[in-house]
């Protein structure tokens, strides 16, 4: 037994860091617009005339950003915009989906809005899809909607366990291409579900009323629970498409030592996107989201700086199946 | 290649394509074509002036809405066809105060960082069978006051009571005095500017 290498301690805490940014970034589209409610409300200088509830809102925003800025009608614009595209202190951030919709539908270049994707483009290019698991907030319901779907189990319903080709969302995505150039419209953004949340978000609070949105990712949730864990990102979301395909030879990936493991299998049964870790089977579609490090009981899954990942390394040298090969090879050993 | 195999990889291709369609198919059948009134769906000012290329352009990101102080930036939903989530102003609810913001934010200039007196969101027009001076019934100058171009785009004129006109090359359209307007009937609205002042007649 080789108890010698042991991953760097803090992987293991990643999952709980992801789920910290995860929150942050849903609770930021929610802020985001109770914001702007709270800057028109100033600018227009109206505090006796607001309604009791608008007051309520004008005291929990004045109380939350007066340590920060003095002039929320100005300062407060610093961090405006959703996962789609969005200013961040002077940076202009966007999903490179909405860049290559874009590039689609008007079928010119325009460099100020490219080079707002270089950033993500970079990170994905590094690190393979952390979008998806790290900052989109559809994710994170998606991954709320996981929880919701063991309930159902518990409950008796049958959640759905359907496997359909990964490759459909690539088939997606060039789809939807096609129809950004043939419509002239970005039409690619009313089935991208990070963009659907921002959107709605918005619509719903500074708005007053959920949009069209909102339905197609009830029906994507459903899909979820009941066709396909995680279906959607697995099998039809254009946008994880294109981060797959961006971050297919990243640096950073996820790697089981074979050492350690006792092919507890864990890591499948954690994995959301349906991969087989186990079997070292990543490939482009892992995002290096961590939780298979994070449930790992032997500290067998760690993180290395590789171009390609590795084939199937076989059974894990703690696990029953191996030690009985061996064990069979020493017999063998013995008798000879 | 026999051609059982081939009409079976054709089918299995077909399907598959159908398959992929689903979600635009649904998509698209949430947001079904309606009539569209261009007085209560004025572009944000600085929009390019060609609807399509506006629409080739705007990805939908909702940061003009979000930057603008009055909140009047709106996001066509069902009524948008193609132009879904791509931002209008309905001055009858809340109107532009030219501020320029969203230019600023845009980040694919589809709303252009342009001078306020090159802005061109359309053109006022006031019905003067219905205007308040216009048909001696009392004084009102509700939309000159408010006008954020003030001079250049609307002014007084005095015949027995002073009464508002519109001046074709001043107004942008931005559609405050159709926010302010406190006849009932809207005697001002917005007009395309093509259309010059002429009335136009809804079917």
């Amino acid at each position: 037994m080789n108890n010698n290498i042991k991953p760097f301690f803090l992987w293991r805490h990643l999952n709980k860091l992801r789920w910290v940014v995860l929150s942050i970034v849903f609770l930021m589209l929610v802020l985001l617009p109770f914001i702007h409610v709270y800057q028109t409300f100033v600018a227009s200088f109206s505090y006796d005339l607001l309604d009791e509830s608008e007051k309520f809102l004008f005291d929990i925003m004045e109380a939350i950003t007066s340590p920060f800025v003095d002039d929320p009608a100005q300062e407060l614009d610093a961090i405006k915009g959703t996962t789609w595209s969005g200013n961040f202190f002077g940076y202009q951030i966007s999903d490179p989906l909405a860049v290559i919709g874009q590039l689609a539908a008007s079928m010119s270049i325009y460099w100020p809005f490219v080079l707002t994707a270089l950033v993500p483009v970079i990170f994905t290019v590094v690190f393979g899809r952390f979008f998806c698991g790290w900052i989109c907030p559809a994710n994170f319901l998606y991954e709320l909607n996981t929880i919701v779907s063991l309930w159902l189990q518990d409950l008796g319903i049958r959640a759905g366990h359907r496997k359909l080709d990964r490759r459909m969302k690539y088939l997606v995505l060039a789809i939807g291409l096609g129809l950004c150039v043939i419509s002239g419209s970005v039409l690619i953004s009313i089935i991208y579900p990070p963009a659907i949340i921002g959107r709605e978000l918005y619509f719903a609070i500074a708005l007053g009323g959920f949009g069209s949105g909102l339905v197609f990712f009830i029906l994507t949730l459903l899909f979820d629970l009941f066709v396909s864990r995680r279906g959607f990102c697995r099998y039809i979301c254009p946008g994880g498409a294109l981060y797959s395909l961006l971050g297919r030879f990243r640096m950073f990936r996820i790697k089981r030592i074979v050492d350690n493991c006792n092919d507890c299998a864990k890591c499948n049964a954690v994995c959301e996107f349906g991969l087989d870790p186990l079997h070292d089977d990543f490939g482009q579609e892992c995002n290096n989201c961590t939780a298979c490090i994070a449930v790992c009981p032997t500290d067998a899954m760690t993180f290395v700086v590789k171009i390609k990942d590795e084939g199937n390394q076989g059974p894990g040298h703690l696990g029953k199946q191996y030690i009985r090969l061996n064990q069979v090879q020493g017999k063998q050993d013995a008798a000879t | 290649m026999r051609r059982r195999d081939l009409l079976k990889k054709m089918i299995v291709a077909a399907s598959t394509f159908g398959l992929a369609s689903v979600p635009y198919a649904i998509g698209r059948l949430m947001v079904p074509l309606t009539t569209f009134d261009f007085s209560n769906h004025l572009r944000p000012p600085g929009a390019l002036v060609n609807e399509d290329d506006f629409i080739r352009a705007c990805i939908g990101c909702g940061l003009c809405g979000e930057v603008c102080p009055p909140r009047c930036i709106l996001f066509e939903k069902r009524e948008g066809g193609n132009g879904v989530n791509t931002p209008y102003i309905d001055p009858e609810l809340k109107a532009c105060i030219l501020c320029q913001k969203c230019m600023d934010v845009c980040p694919t200039d589809a709303i252009t960082k342009i001078d306020i007196h090159e802005v061109n969101m359309g053109l006022a027009q006031i019905d003067r069978t219905a205007c308040y001076p216009w048909v001696d019934r009392g004084i009102c100058g509700a939309c000159v006051n408010i006008c954020p171009l003030g001079e250049k785009a609307i002014a007084f004129e005095f015949a027995n009571m002073y009464r508002p006109y519109i001046k074709e090359d001043g107004c942008v359209g931005c559609g405050i005095c159709v926010e302010v307007c406190p006849h009932p009937s809207l005697p001002i609205r917005i007009v395309e500017s093509v259309q010059g002042t002429v009335t136009r007649h809804n079917a």
